[in-house]
């Protein structure tokens, strides 16, 4: 293996995060039983407090929540409303049929994800602030299975204007590394932590695994 | 190609200036430009053009424009528009992927209808299949982001290269900032 010398501090050896633990703890992989709501089975047909929760949010009673909808329900610990971004993310997630909006159905998975994501946030944030600082970010990734140089952390908290992150961020944040893990780790063929790329295959891959 | 338009005087820029100041703080706020700048349509301007722009042209690092800066601030979007409405040939108001490509092509790159087509889906907020003007920028900036990040890998000047798990990311990630 040949790295460039001089670049951010060590390189990642082996490449990054073990498989098993990769890609973090949402979703699916906690355990429900979090919130008040059943696990959603076939045919079990939405959760009567979910459904409460869809029509609170649909402000326009249109039967469908939008990314906006969506921002005016969601705030953050500090009072804020979730970013546009981080709607715009999980709308996109859960919207399959690329509407732009979703139903109640959808709803409920989305209500879930969030709530997931919640819990896990608050693991991370270990001195319950509502924010997560680099220390714990660090942290968090590592936990995640994510192995990178504190140079590269650094780097993450710089990338968000506040200096630290919201829950919100937080959620785009590794939405967002886990895309673009997910791009590298089938380029790596070697599985070295290296790729070899194309112009046109790298701005497919910046353009749309970004959020 | 040249969009170059000559820079305004300092009493016309002063004029607009105080006109987009809207809360008259001497400065102008990612807000007060997003409501001053039109993308031709009733839709708000693009937030994260805004962005940019402030990014580009803040020399204080602030997140606002003073008067100073705002002259090549003006320039800038003023050679934008006139970029824009040359290759918009059907003055149509957007850019369809047809004239994406041969404006894209006029700037020097030469990319497949794939990619094409991906750039389309990535800036076109309003699933219209076309871009609009403040949609134009942010396509055309992120680009040449991506561009001279690979560029500077790319000693050989092959069109490929070899980088790191973190060196990727890095590249990828710069596209946009995080709230």
């Amino acid at each position: 293996m040949s790295y460039n010398p001089g670049y951010g501090g060590p390189p990642p050896q082996q490449g990054y995060g073990q498989p098993p633990g990769y890609g973090g703890p949402p979703p699916g992989q906690l355990e429900m039983g979090h919130g008040p709501y059943p696990s959603i089975g076939p045919g079990g047909g939405v959760n009567p407090q979910v459904q409460q929760w869809f029509r609170a949010v649909d402000k326009d009673q249109s039967g469908f929540i939008t990314a906006n909808e969506l921002r005016a329900a969601l705030i953050n610990a500090q009072g804020q409303s979730f970013s546009e971004t981080a709607c715009n993310l999980m709308i996109g997630m859960f919207d399959k049929d690329r509407s732009g909006h979703i139903n109640v159905e959808e709803f409920e998975k989305l209500y879930t994800y969030v709530n997931q994501w919640l819990t896990v946030f608050k693991t991370y944030d270990t001195d319950q602030s509502g924010n997560i600082e680099e220390n714990e970010l660090a942290d968090a990734l590592t936990k995640m299975g994510f192995r990178f140089t504190p140079d590269f952390v650094n780097f993450l908290m710089k990338r968000c204007t506040s200096g630290k992150v919201s829950v919100d961020s937080f959620i785009v944040l590794c939405v967002q590394i886990q895309r673009f893990t997910e791009a590298f780790r089938t380029r790596d063929t070697q599985q070295n932590g290296t790729v070899t790329i194309g112009f046109e295959d790298f701005l497919t891959v910046a353009l749309s695994c970004s959020i | 190609m040249s969009f170059q338009s000559p820079m305004p005087s300092r009493e016309f820029l002063w004029d607009v200036f105080r006109r987009v100041d809207k809360d008259r703080s001497g400065y102008i706020s990612a807000d007060e430009l997003q409501q001053a700048l039109s993308n031709g349509t009733w839709n708000p301007f693009n937030p994260e053009t805004v962005r940019l722009m402030i990014g580009m042209f803040d020399k204080q690092n602030r997140g606002v424009i003073n008067f100073e800066d705002f002259g090549a601030l003006w320039k800038y979007v003023t050679d934008w528009q006139n970029c824009f409405r040359s290759f918009d040939r059907d003055n149509s108001g957007n850019i369809d992927k047809m004239e994406l490509k041969n404006a894209l092509t006029a700037f020097g790159y030469r990319l497949s209808d794939e990619v094409v087509n991906i750039m389309v889906q990535k800036f076109d907020r309003f699933g219209r299949g076309t871009i609009l003007f403040d949609d134009f920028i942010q396509c055309c900036v992120t680009l040449y982001t991506l561009t001279s990040a690979f560029r500077q890998f790319d000693t050989d000047q092959d069109g490929v290269i070899t980088i790191h798990y973190e060196q990727f990311l890095k590249m990828v990630f710069g596209l946009k900032c995080l709230p």
